[in-house]
């Protein structure tokens, strides 16, 4: 046990020593600031006034009220110009030189097809823009509605008055039996950060496990180091130390991230933004998330770190190593990948239940599962067993692929052979 | 007990995949001596010292050391290994990689740091305590792997080939340590296949040839066993002139010619007197005749065979 952990002190300080260790510390909460501040930076500076043109090759007149609707309620200044079909093209192509000038921002055609079928074309030097085109959809097909009634013999006065009128659906997502206060979106937005944090963090610190490894055995100081200490020693003491390192980190973002959230709105002053706290939509963290997403973390991390330090042993070098993790990592990052879908998709669907109960894909989704829906306690404890049996099992045998690995040189292992190490005793 | 010996294996025998390494070995080392494992590469010199450390595990056999049936990493305290490959963590401080080392064997962190700073001293390397390994030039790095080596005063010494890859400086130094050793009355195990070394070095040997012992005893005893009827010639004119004398095999077993003198095992019941005769009467000018003991390399070349001899030759090549 005392081994353990001069072997554990020893990769503790000399990774939080590195240069690497300095500037991923730095920057993470750069990154965060920019998180939190980039938005509000970005709604203040957008959000302007669009200039456009109607073209209307419309015969009855549709293009005039989609132009009047666009005016009064749309923050769009839009212009109407009337033309014949048949010069449509000429008359685009000439606007298209006006956009390319910043004259525009871009202009809109509206044909007969348009209350026939619904079909409208917006060229623009903002037409990748989701939310101007959202408004623009939004408010051409309230016009398109108007229109379509007013055809019917409806009053176009009342049309306007019923439509304009708009939505606010609120979500408010359930947890035990009670509504929270965590709208449907910040929840959402919450898993997925979980996610991320989670899948970023498993796979670097993993990697870091890797390097470890395959540096003590291209170095050869493996075998002085085995001389003294039991395989099992050096690999716990290893992995336990990089995690702490990995933990250590974490706990310096979280620490920066609650100061950036709890001061935000002076910070916001500081740099010049008028704000108030509710322009940053950012949820209150539960301390049962944060235990939910340590432990995940803790597990995952040890789980594919034995996996790693197994594939680091049966390598000889670091590009024979970097070769042989892709396997591992694909083993990592398809489950993710798939996990994050499901967890965008059918947060409630069966594959998604079910990849949160498969250890290897428990780490990474559960987390996400328990911020945006509500997970049982049984279900948790179930899937923390599961991953705790799945770790036990990887860990068994990566450590004798390990033991084995680590004094081995040369050509690498065929998989018989590799299931010959595990065998022996 | 007194005749204790420190190392003891008895009817070890370990398989690789496809070859075995070593078979069926018996070795004793004795309490406070100096002793050499020889043989080519390839012997399983190596893979002796592996068992001994237990790094590895023998399929068959027993291994004690100091008496008990202990692994040698529950003893890692009393034992000093250098490994044939050598390594050190290139990243660290060169005092922190000492600490650490020691401590690893069990050696608390106060007791550690002074027997480091004191070893670094006593090297030379006064100036280097608080450097990183990268910054040491191959020689200085060498230094500190004897020093991790021996820093925590074990009472048996390993060593791996330790004259492998060192420049003449740092090979006397290794020297000098295990005369010191000697004399402090640590015992020393170390494997090498440059006999010349071996011969100045060691009171005991095992020569070992694949995988399996070829002799072993006290280097005194084994001489005399292999030997004992070696005769050096030089004569003026080049031994050519006596070619014929050479070939009487009622007199001469073996000739072997190293150019400006011949090593000259007499055949049974050979007379060096008649030799030292013959030669006389053949009107060679005798310039030097010694009635001697062989070297430990011819010992090693006849019993080990020339193809190993030449294999032993070729350095760098890894032991299995």
């Amino acid at each position: 046990m005392h081994k353990i952990w001069v072997v554990l002190r020893r990769e503790f300080i000399a990774r939080v020593r590195t240069k690497w260790f300095v500037l991923s510390t730095v920057l993470g909460p750069v990154l965060m600031a920019l998180f939190v501040f980039l938005p509000v930076l970005m709604a203040s500076g957008g959000g302007r006034e669009r200039s456009i043109a109607v073209l209307d090759a419309t015969t009855t007149g549709f293009g005039a009220r989609v132009t009047d609707v666009l005016n009064t309620g749309a923050p769009i200044t839009a212009s109407r110009m009337e033309v014949e079909l048949v010069r449509l093209e000429d008359v685009a192509d000439s606007l298209a030189a006006a956009v390319g000038v910043k004259e525009l921002d871009g202009f809109l055609i509206v044909t007969d097809q348009t209350v026939a079928d619904g079909r409208a074309e917006y060229r623009g030097s903002n037409a990748a823009a989701q939310l101007d085109m959202e408004i623009m959809e939004r408010f051409v097909a309230r016009a398109l509605l108007t229109e379509r009634l007013s055809d019917l013999g409806v009053d176009p006065q009342k049309v306007t008055q019923a439509s304009s009128i708009p939505l606010n659906l609120q979500t408010v997502t359930i947890r035990g039996g009670e509504a929270t206060e965590q709208s449907g979106e910040t929840t959402f937005i919450m898993a997925y950060i979980m996610w991320f944090l989670l899948y970023m963090a498993i796979l670097l610190y993993g990697v870091q496990v890797l390097g470890a490894v395959v540096e003590e055995k291209t170095t050869r100081i493996v075998e002085v180091l085995v001389s003294s200490l039991r395989p099992f020693e050096l690999l716990a003491g290893k992995v336990v130390g990089v995690g702490a390192v990995g933990l250590f980190q974490l706990l310096i973002w979280a620490v920066t991230a609650r100061l950036l959230l709890t001061q935000r709105e002076v910070l916001g002053r500081m740099m010049g933004l008028e704000t108030s706290a509710q322009a940053f939509p950012l949820p209150e963290v539960p301390v049962s998330t944060i235990v939910v997403l340590l432990v995940y973390f803790v597990l995952g991390y040890f789980l594919y770190a034995a996996m790693f330090a197994a594939v680091a042993a049966m390598s000889s070098s670091e590009a024979e190593a970097r070769q042989a993790q892709a396997p591992v990592t694909l083993f990592y990052a398809i489950p993710a990948v798939v996990s994050l879908m499901a967890m965008l998709t059918e947060p409630d669907g069966a594959l998604f239940i079910a990849l949160t109960l498969i250890p290897l894909s428990s780490p990474i989704s559960m987390p996400g599962r328990w911020v945006v829906s509500d997970v049982s306690l049984v279900e948790l404890i179930g899937s923390v067993l599961l991953l705790v049996l799945g770790l036990i099992i990887v860990t068994w045998i990566a450590g004798r692929i390990y033991r084995v690995g680590i004094l081995m040189y040369g050509k690498r292992p065929s998989p018989r052979e590799v299931i010959r190490w595990v065998r022996a005793a | 007990m007194v005749d204790q010996p420190t190392v003891e294996i008895n009817g070890v025998t370990k398989r690789f995949a496809g070859h075995t390494a070593v078979r069926d070995l018996d070795l004793r080392v004795p309490q406070g001596a100096v002793y050499g494992l020889l043989g080519p590469n390839g012997a399983g010199k190596t893979t002796t010292i592996r068992m001994i450390m237990a790094i590895i595990a023998p399929d068959s056999g027993s291994i004690r050391l100091f008496g008990q049936a202990k692994r040698g990493r529950e003893l890692s305290q009393k034992i000093g290994y250098l490994p044939e490959e050598r390594g050190l963590y290139r990243k660290m401080k060169v005092i922190d990689l000492l600490v650490f080392l020691a401590q690893i064997k069990g050696v608390n962190w106060r007791q550690a740091r002074r027997n480091a700073v004191q070893w670094l001293h006593l090297l030379g390397l006064a100036d280097w305590v608080d450097k990183k390994v990268d910054d040491l030039s191959k020689g200085m790095q060498q230094k500190v792997q004897f020093i991790s080596t021996l820093q925590h005063e074990p009472e048996l010494v390993i060593l791996d080939e330790p004259f492998a890859g060192l420049d003449p400086v740092n090979t006397q130094v290794m020297k000098d340590i295990v005369v010191e050793l000697k004399q402090r009355g640590t015992t020393t195990l170390f494997s090498t296949h440059i006999m010349e070394q071996a011969e100045k070095l060691c009171d005991s040997v095992c020569i070992i040839a694949q995988g399996a012992k070829v002799v072993d005893g006290p280097l005194g005893e084994v001489k005399r066993r292999h030997g004992g009827n070696h005769v050096i010639v030089a004569v003026e004119q080049g031994l050519d002139s006596v070619r014929g004398l050479f070939n009487d095999r009622t007199l001469v077993e073996k000739a072997d010619s190293y150019g400006q003198y011949a090593e000259v095992e007499l055949a049974a019941g050979g007379d060096p007197q008649r030799l030292l005769h013959g030669l006389v009467q053949s009107g060679a000018h005798v310039t030097r005749f010694e009635i001697a003991e062989p070297t430990l390399n011819k010992i090693f070349i006849d019993l080990v065979g020339p193809s190993a001899a030449t294999a032993s030759a070729s350095e760098g090549v890894g032991d299995a």
